[in-house]
């Protein structure tokens, strides 16, 4: 192996991450005393951020948590009864919205694939000297707050606008209404308009991570793979893509789970029709104060994410990737 | 089947790589392109392997012109300097990737063969970063060579390893060429790799091929300054060239020279005389490697055999190396030349300051053009 061994004393945590088969320096010039005090830094470099999250996550998880099981109402307060028909009551009942967000995330974040690998692909092999600038065009939105860049797609898709008009005139806008995305001739209020809105707005979280990816493929492997009588599409479908997998992962992980608990798009660009589940969650916890639901609802959100994660995690075999 | 460069040439916006070149590479043969880093020589390689598309020129491989040929439809494969395989194959993949791209379905025969050769055969389930860089080395060779290229190109391929490795994998090399016998192409800028390997060697310079051919000729007869000073170490004496009476009519009339402040003349034979302007009085740079002249001190100046060329001068510096002295020698021409000597019975008056004679054979002597840098090629730290 050429890899360094790390440096002796780096223990617990911090140590973790080593490639597998890289067998351990074994550190002969670690006196004692010397990594006794080194020891403990691994540990105090985690504070900072183990405290953050123990006030800010896990406190609250636990708090949310025990709302879930709790009954009552704003007049009375509300105690821990155990009650867990919060869960099975919030399936019931909004048993479609849950589905609606999956679904929802699930197109978006396969149009943010379809969209964000070529650019990421671009950026990575043949932007030259604009690499930067098109890095920097990627995550200009952020400038600006989400909300307002929501609210900016509901004037580009409102009724009578150019874009309606435009695709009104191409006949697009039947061929759309045929597959049940859109209705009425308008796009506002519609399915394809939240799916657009949440595609738009995590496309960044697909390009960024992609693009890592692919930027660290030595582009001596593609020819590599040129070299050895594979055509382009055949190195790109052998060597480039399998080696960006990491990043497709990620990419997909970052949107879609944001994007199934996401409210603002669905509230901005849809109708009722097209309510997600946060939207739902959203209504328990500020309109109707039913806080015991609300809790159930996220926890269950939580958990579903979980499960559909870890089943795309399995297929995605990513244990070997580089 | 004949590798023949013809006129090829490369350009970058504004720089220009490779200038127009014409070589000529027979089939089974082992060739070195040697130079320092940026002359030209790996984009040569590249053009011979489709990877880098030629601005001019034509590029033969017996009859067939695949100067336009994309790489995967190229009878030639190429290990890369940093080997490149691919890290997320296993190694019997690796080798077996070109196979598979031209839809060899059963491979494994030929893949365990390829693998012996290179002594692999135990790790072919094994990742490329689970083997150390001599392991890779032979990796990245052997998947080359399952293709049976009519032409390997190897770019710097043992760059990367120690020097006790990179000894052996030459012997490796050289040995795997003579039972294959593909056409080995091999980039590298260490002069000593291409001499121990190759059969010929082409020596470029700034885009161009300055000497060609096989390692012995270049390092006997060099023909520009650089490769007189690239391949080994030379020493250079500016000299003026003088009327050839005493020799003049005899069949080995040659050049007779004269270095400022030296007593007599310098004899140089005509085919080591490279040099474009042997008029009387022109000037000319005279070269001599350090290995082959000898030296006396001044006391024994009646030993030097007649017809010898000689200089005097005074050491300057004796070094011990072990198994040799290394002098350098100031001559009353202002150039400090180098000398060494086989560690057999020295002369204890060979110390510094002590003043001596240089003498050698009159057949080691070059003659180069006075119209060149004569620092050229040298190493510089």
């Amino acid at each position: 192996m050429t890899a360094a061994a790390p440096p002796s004393g780096l223990s617990g945590p911090a140590g973790a991450g080593r490639q597998p088969g890289s067998t351990d320096g074994g550190a002969p010039d670690g006196a004692e005393g010397a990594p006794r005090r080194r020891g403990l830094t691994p540990y105090w470099l985690l504070a900072p951020a183990g405290l953050w999250l123990a006030v800010f996550f896990v406190a609250p998880l636990f708090y949310q948590a025990s709302t879930s099981v709790q009954s009552g109402s704003l007049e009375e307060g509300f105690r821990v009864t155990w009650q867990f028909s919060h869960y099975t009551d919030a399936l019931a009942t909004y048993g479609e919205h849950f589905l609606r967000s999956f679904g929802y995330a699930a197109t978006a974040t396969v149009l943010c694939l379809l969209i964000g690998y070529p650019l990421a692909y671009m950026i990575a092999f043949r932007a030259g000297r604009w690499r930067n600038v098109v890095l920097v065009m990627v995550i200009a939105p952020f400038f600006t707050s989400f909300l307002i860049r929501t609210l900016a797609w509901k004037t580009i898709l409102s009724d009578g606008g150019p874009v309606v008009r435009a695709l009104h005139s191409l006949h697009v806008l039947d061929v759309t209404s045929a597959l049940g995305l859109t209705g009425d001739d308008r796009l506002l209020a519609t399915p394809l308009a939240v799916v657009c809105g949440l595609t738009y707005n995590f496309l960044p979280f697909m390009v960024l991570p992609l693009y890592s990816s692919l930027e660290r493929i030595d582009t001596s492997l593609q020819e590599a793979a040129r070299d050895l009588y594979a055509t382009p599409a055949t190195a790109f479908r052998k060597v480039t893509f399998p080696l960006s997998l990491p990043g497709v992962v990620a990419g997909t992980l970052l949107t879609f789970i944001p994007a199934s608990g996401d409210y603002i798009n669905a509230q901005l660009l849809g109708s009722p029709n097209e309510q997600m589940v946060g939207n739902a969650i959203q209504k328990q916890f500020l309109n109707v104060l039913d806080y015991p639901t609300a809790a159930a609802m996220s926890f269950l959100l939580m958990a579903l994410i979980l499960i559909i994660v870890s089943v795309y995690m399995r297929k995605a075999g990513t244990e070997e990737l580089v | 089947m004949t590798l023949t460069l013809s006129g090829i040439s490369k350009s970058f916006d504004d720089f220009t790589a490779v200038h127009p070149l014409d070589l000529t590479i027979p089939e089974g043969s082992f060739f070195a392109l040697l130079g320092a880093s940026g002359c030209g020589k790996t984009t040569t390689l590249r053009m011979i392997a489709g990877l880098e598309e030629p601005s001019a020129g034509r590029i033969l491989l017996g009859d067939d012109d695949i100067t336009r040929l994309p790489p995967h439809k190229r009878p030639v494969n190429t290990v890369f300097q940093n080997y490149a395989l691919f890290p997320h194959l296993d190694i019997a993949e690796n080798v077996a990737f070109g196979l598979r791209r031209r839809g060899i379905k059963n491979v494994r025969a030929q893949v365990a063969e390829m693998l012996d050769l290179v002594q692999l055969g135990d790790l072919a389930r094994r990742r490329p970063r689970q083997l150390s860089g001599g392991q890779q080395q032979r990796v990245a060779l052997a998947r080359a060579l399952i293709n049976r290229p009519r032409v390997l190109l190897l770019d710097e391929p043992l760059g990367a390893l120690d020097l006790k490795l990179r000894r052996q994998m030459q012997l490796e090399l050289k040995r795997i060429q003579t039972e294959v016998g593909i056409t080995f192409v091999h980039v590298t800028h260490d002069q000593e790799e291409a001499m121990t390997m190759a059969d010929s060697v082409a020596v470029m310079y700034q885009g161009r091929v300055e000497q060609l051919g096989p390692p012995a000729d270049l390092y006997e007869n060099p023909r520009s300054t650089f490769v007189a000073n690239f391949l080994g170490t030379s020493n250079l004496v500016e000299a003026k060239v003088l009327a050839g009476q005493d020799t003049a009519g005899t069949a080995s009339a040659g050049l007779r020279v004269e270095v400022p402040g030296a007593d007599g003349a310098l004899r140089v034979p005509p085919d080591r005389c490279s040099a474009g302007d042997t008029e009387p009085g022109a000037m000319v740079l005279v070269g001599i490697r350090p290995e082959k002249i000898a030296l006396v001190s001044a006391e024994e100046a009646a030993t030097v055999p007649d017809g010898h060329n000689r200089l005097t001068g005074r050491i300057k510096d004796a070094g011990y190396l072990g198994v040799s002295w290394q002098y350098q020698v100031e001559t009353p021409a202002g150039a400090e030349l180098t000398v060494y000597a086989q560690n057999l019975e020295r002369d204890s008056r060979l110390t510094a300051g002590a003043p001596v004679v240089l003498h050698w054979r009159p057949a080691h002597t070059f003659a180069l053009d006075a119209a060149q840098d004569a620092a050229a090629g040298e190493e510089t730290l």
